[in-house]
């Protein structure tokens, strides 16, 4: 299983913090972003951060994901 | 001593911070801080709250690797990054940036840089609450 976990403004308008995702072999986190951002496009539109167990991914970033990895997608941030 | 770097949802203050940098080394010569505040009035709306969201873990270890970054690359003696999460109530302490060097210089140029990283690197989010609603801050530069 894949964790997906949402924060902020994305997480609001998805009107959940996680959704978990079947794992298999071979996955990346941008097959994740495609399948959700079908699904949450309004929420989908604010993203412009991807972190993968906590450490931030580019969009070129073709590592494979491993069961039980935590993905999470962020707009941009606003602390301080 | 508290830990150099916090997320907390409860206050801090100011002069324990500084007086944990003083207490370190008698080499301190100069401590710059940051104090961010939460204003009650922004983008022509009177602002009650700030609620705070974050991906704790990922923040944390961000200002962490930004404390041992900035004294590494500024010379400092020491850093202390607290960061409030949680809501706030306009007026309250939001960020506190500490640096501690033996000039001037080095302590300033750090402090300034650790905001600006932090604004652009820490996974929280604010959500200003005003009596017309809530409303998400996009960045500011």
């Amino acid at each position: 299983m894949i964790q997906v976990l949402f924060f902020g403004p994305v997480a609001e308008r998805i009107g959940k913090r996680q959704i978990d995702v079947d794992f298999h072999p071979g996955l990346r986190w941008q097959d994740i972003y495609g399948e959700l951002r079908a699904h949450h496009h309004e929420a989908f539109a604010l993203v412009s951060v991807v972190a993968v167990n906590g450490k931030r991914v580019d969009e070129q970033d073709d590592t494979l994901l491993t069961d039980g990895a935590e993905v999470v997608f962020m707009s941009a941030f606003s602390g301080g | 001593m508290a830990d150099a770097v916090r997320l907390q949802r409860e206050d801090f203050s100011l002069d324990e911070e500084v007086a944990a940098l003083r207490a370190l080394s008698p080499r301190v010569g100069g401590i710059a801080t940051f104090l961010g505040c939460a204003r009650d009035f922004s983008e022509n709306r009177a602002v009650r709250e700030i609620s705070f969201d974050a991906y704790e873990s990922m923040a944390l270890a961000e200002l962490q690797t930004l404390r041992t970054t900035a004294i590494a690359q500024f010379g400092l003696i020491e850093a202390r990054l607290v960061h409030r999460l949680g809501t706030v109530q306009a007026g309250d302490n939001i960020v506190l940036i500490a640096t501690a060097a033996e000039h001037r210089a080095p302590a300033l140029d750090a402090c300034r840089w650790l905001i600006d990283e932090l604004k652009a690197r820490v996974p929280i989010w604010k959500k200003e609450i005003t009596p017309e609603g809530d409303v998400w801050v996009t960045p500011h530069p």
